[in-house]
């Protein structure tokens, strides 16, 4: 067993390979043999749960000096407090909330626009008796708190089941380009000669396509579905943080505490995950957090304008739904808005307190 | 670099922008292949419906763009084509891609242009004064709006303008008007609300990157001396210490290019219906016309590239330390 | 020119920081007093109070008064305070690279004042910037005006900076140690270009200094600074062959020179104070050798030694 271990550098990295092992079996189990014992994003889940417990909760755990002087100076930036509040409400929304509201995509024609409680609004309502359209006042019902949309659906029930979205969205189209951009920044910079080179170029090519429409032509080609777009995002937002990753490296590279380990006869690999690697961390956490809101607006836009997946209620495809209404239903279209600008605005708080948080150079 | 280094590094870069752009086609070229149905397929598919003889149609069509022929030598052709200027047809418009883009982009132009003149001026300006009036309330006041700047999604903002400002109160039509001769009052008062919606965005983003720029500068030795020999400060601030401050943010507003603004002009085009090459594009997207979908796309490419390079090149020119090394 | 009780406090998150803490002094005419002192001892923030050109939101100056040919600069009007500026008293700072603006070319920079001040028209701004660039010792003036600060050796711009600060005749020059940041032979070369200015210009220098090999040189007076106050005060040959303070005697043991031979250098034992919340009595207490209870309570005065030569310690009283 000590053998074993030391083979993987450690008891920890052990426990991690035999779960991530188990995960995988399981996971051809589904794929192969048996059918469905978890949705697809299930394995996502929990593949970055255990990446995120065993090498980002862990060893905050353990150095708890380090943990505790992050959280003091975050805690002094009061927006990224407020920030992360609201993040964690939208998590425990997105988790729970769809046993709690009705079905998002259940239609009801006779319900139809109904405005949010407190709001009235002026409804051609078909009166059968008389053969004719009349207006009448219709006030909102808690049955429907924040009223429904031009097919009777419950707006709070789709706006939960946005929230579920835009999160999922967020979290793995950022995973997928973070972790892209930092393989290639750091093997890259480690590299250096003609390779770090070549990867730059293809870095530059890919930087000079204008994100969205490379976005939609790929959406455009392979289709609309929500892994895909997941994929697609992560496979074109990636080039920011290869490029700073890159450029951290590079200067990393040439610190004294690196050549201290070459010269002890440390091997690359190890230089790379043990020395590397956890300093340019910090910013990769900073990007990534500033990185989630655009990913979870280009979803959005992407629903928006009906490249989304249809099959999904996503907050974007809600405003779309909502454009079409803006006279007669106006609400269709103002709260998914507002969820959404409240969601952005939270992670650009959180993010600018971290970013803050890390930036040595505001020590007093 | 001497002065002539100044035009080798100019050529240099031009070079490069060639590889680049070489690389930008390919990728193109290589994604639309690998894609599940091809693009092509459903072109195909379109054509052939629309007319009475499908298989001579889907035969002729073939031919044209060489999909019968090997991958490589489609490539060649592919590339060729685009230097040559055909850009392929668009089914659905009935006209050569080369000819829609030529009617169109102005439309595209002006919605751009306006939008950074816009955002440019006003963020540049409200970030400086806010960098001077450090934690005064303008300040905060300032640092707040661009924070809400930065995350209103812009294609809400379209929505909600229209709704407030063409449904509720009347004041613009809800969708653009492309009667309007281009450069008339009329014309101005349309894209007032599109303009808003695009460069609102942009503005929060300069506003935060001049007002650090600026914080940066203004605490340099060079501010003090300044100071020391009796300038206003107005000239401080002003001359010294904005000449400094700009030359970054000129970078960050070119290079933001791609990321955002493209972007931000193809949903703000959609809804507002302004028929720019963004709306072209979508329009295509729906009607599986592909060629128009890829041209596009590349002209944005190009043009992000065009304007790295002229801000690479402008940079060098701005900067001194650069200039006479 | 005259300080009087000079206090200068920087406001910061940790405590109130007081740089300068009742400082008094004289500068008289033609005459070149050097403010000495180890780095943090507030004898930069002293100099940068004269002409209010301290960073205002952490810091200010809160008491005392700068009389500059009967007014009082610290009262004194915005724009009086500029037309004096870079006008009748002008300042040069430590780092010549980052004091200069890179963006703009070193002629414009010395021009800058004159065009200001003397509001002279583009050629003859230019044909004086060239004669004072050539009085500071640049060659090829004509040339050197059109190029920018990082094409300049760094003599060469500290050469420009004091140009620049000569441009209008000031009475008085600050330098804020200006020779700190060059190499030894240049060092020797700037400080003749003072020397220079004192004798055929008459001009008065307020020079501030941590390196005593320079004072030596150049300085008619000496104050030694410690902790925001004054230690000690007089003439040259009063502090370098009579010092009076204990802090001083620390200050000149420390010299390596080449005549002695030692075994090891000595230092002052203990370490710079903080100058948050300095202590009641003496701020040098703590690291003193002769340091008597008194000492402890309450702050000296400055006690005369002879003549103007001052030293602000109970051994004196």
């Amino acid at each position: 067993m000590k053998g074993l271990s030391d083979i993987f550098g450690g008891q920890r990295h052990l426990l991690f390979s035999g779960l991530l092992l188990v995960l995988l079996l399981v996971f051809l189990l589904d794929l192969l043999v048996i059918d469905r014992i978890f949705g697809p994003f299930v394995y996502f889940y929990l593949f970055f749960a255990l990446l995120i417990i065993f090498y980002g909760i862990y060893p905050l755990y353990v150095n708890r000096r380090l943990t505790r002087y992050y959280w003091v100076r975050t805690k002094r930036h009061h927006l990224a407090v407020i920030g992360l509040s609201f993040i964690i409400f939208l998590v425990a929304v997105a988790i729970i909330g769809p046993f709690l509201t009705q079905d998002p995509t259940e239609v009801d024609f006779p319900n139809k626009n109904l405005p949010p409680v407190g709001f009235s609004a002026e409804q051609a309502i078909y009166d059968r008796n008389t053969g004719q359209f009349i207006t009448r006042e219709t006030p909102g019902t808690w049955h429907h708190p924040l009223g429904t949309d031009d097919k009777g659906r419950d707006m709070l029930a789709m706006l939960v089941s946005g929230t579920r979205i835009s999160l999922q969205v967020g979290l793995m189209a950022t995973l997928i380009a973070i972790f892209i951009g930092l393989i290639m920044g750091v093997v890259s910079a480690y590299l250096g000669g003609w390779a770090d080179n070549a990867l730059m170029r293809f870095t530059d090519i890919m930087m000079t396509f204008p994100f969205f429409l490379l976005l939609v032509f790929i959406v455009f080609i392979f289709g609309p579905s929500l892994w895909f777009i997941i994929l697609a995002i992560g496979l074109t937002g990636w080039t920011g943080t290869a490029r700073l990753v890159r450029s951290e490296a590079l200067s990393l590279r040439t610190r004294d505490f690196i050549m201290a380990s070459k010269s002890l006869g440390a091997s690359d690999r190890r230089i790379v995950f043990r020395h590397l690697i956890p300093n340019v961390l910090s910013s990769v956490i900073v990007i990534a957090t500033l990185s989630i809101p655009g990913v979870i607006l280009a979803e959005a836009a992407l629903s928006f304008i009906g490249l989304g997946d249809p099959t999904v209620t996503s907050w974007g495809l809600v405003l779309h739904a909502g454009q079409r209404s803006l006279d007669t239903a106006w609400w269709i279209a103002v709260e998914p808005g507002i969820m959404l600008f409240l969601t952005v605005l939270a992670f650009n708080f959180l993010g600018d307190g971290i970013r803050d948080a890390f930036d040595p150079r505001s020590q007093v | 670099m001497k002065r002539g280094g100044l035009q080798n590094y100019i050529i240099r870069r031009l070079i490069y922008a060639f590889v680049i752009a070489f690389g930008v086609v390919t990728i193109t070229f290589i994604l639309l292949r690998i894609g599940p149905s091809s693009p092509a397929d459903k072109y195909l598919a379109n054509i052939s419906a629309r007319t009475q003889n499908p298989a001579k149609v889907i035969e002729a069509v073939e031919a044209r763009y060489g999909l019968d022929k090997p991958i490589v030598q489609q490539y060649f052709d592919y590339l060729v084509n685009l230097a040559r200027g055909d850009w392929g047809w668009s089914f659905s418009t009935s006209l050569p891609v080369i000819e829609l883009i030529r009617r169109h982009w102005i439309y595209s132009f002006q919605l751009i242009l306006l939008s950074m003149l816009f955002a440019s001026s006003l963020g540049i300006l409200i970030g400086i004064y806010s960098a001077v009036k450090q934690y005064t309330r303008t300040d905060y006041i300032a640092t707040f709006f661009s924070f809400i700047g930065i995350s209103i999604p812009n294609f809400w903002l379209g929505i909600m303008l229209i709704l407030v400002f063409s449904v509720q109160l009347g004041w613009f039509k809800t969708y653009y008007d492309t009667g309007l001769p281009l450069f008339s009052l009329a014309n101005l008062k349309a894209l007032i609300l599109p303009v808003i919606t695009l460069g609102t965005g942009m503005m929060a983003g300069y506003t935060r990157y001049a007002r650090s720029s600026t914080l940066e500068n203004l605490r340099k030795d060079f501010v003090k001396t300044a100071r020391a020999k009796g300038l206003p400060e107005r000239v401080v601030i002003g001359k010294h210490v904005f000449r400094n401050a700009i030359l970054p943010i000129i970078t960050i507003i070119m290079f933001d290019l791609a990321g955002v603004v493209f972007g931000g002009a193809y949903l703000t085009e959609i809804i507002f219906g302004i028929p720019g090459l963004g709306r072209v594009s979508f329009n295509a997207i729906f009607a599986n016309d592909y060629p128009v979908v890829i041209t596009i796309t590349l002209i944005g490419a190009m043009v992000v590239l065009l304007t790295n390079l002229a801000t690479d090149i402008v940079y060098t020119w701005l900067d001194p330390r650069i200039r006479y090394d | 020119m005259q300080i009087n009780e000079l206090k200068t406090y920087f406001f910061t998150r940790l405590g109130v920081v007081k740089a300068v803490d009742g400082v008094s002094f004289e500068l008289r005419k033609g005459e070149c007093l050097c403010l000495v002192g180890e780095s943090g001892c507030g004898k930069t923030a002293t100099a940068l109070s004269v002409l209010r050109l301290v960073d205002s939101p952490p810091g200010r100056i809160v008491d005392g008064a700068v009389m500059y040919h009967g007014e009082d600069l610290l009262k004194s009007t915005a724009t009086r305070l500029r037309q004096i500026r870079g006008n009748r008293i002008a300042m040069i700072f430590q780092d010549p690279q980052s004091s200069l603006n890179p963006v703009f070319t070193v002629g414009d920079q010395i021009m800058e004042p004159i065009r200001l001040h003397l509001k002279l028209g583009k050629q003859p701004a230019r044909e004086r910037a060239l004669s004072l660039m050539k009085q500071v010792g640049i060659p090829q003036a004509e040339e050197r005006m059109k190029y920018y600060p990082h094409q300049f050796s760094g003599g060469m711009k500290q050469r420009a900076m004091i140009a620049a600060a000569l441009s209008c005749g000031p009475e008085i020059l600050i330098a804020d140690e200006p020779t700190t940041a060059l190499d030894t032979t240049i060092k020797a070369q700037i400080l003749d270009i003072f020397r220079d200015l004192k004798q055929k210009m008459n001009m008065s220098i307020l020079f501030i200094t941590h390196d005593l090999g320079t004072v030596a040189g150049i300085a008619d007076r000496i104050i030694v600074m410690y902790g925001g106050r004054i230690a000690e005060a007089g003439s040259v040959l009063d502090i370098f062959d009579r010092p009076k303070h204990p802090y001083t005697w620390g200050l000149l043991n420390c010299l390596p020179t080449i005549s002695e031979h030692r075994e090891k250098m000595t230092s002052i034992p203990g370490v710079i104070p903080s100058l948050i919340d300095p202590p009641q009595g003496c701020i040098f207490y703590p690291r003193c050798g002769w340091r008597m209870p008194v000492c402890q309570e309450q702050r000296p005065g400055e006690y005369a030694i002879s003549g103007e030569h001052i030293a602000a310690c109970y051994l004196y009283k």
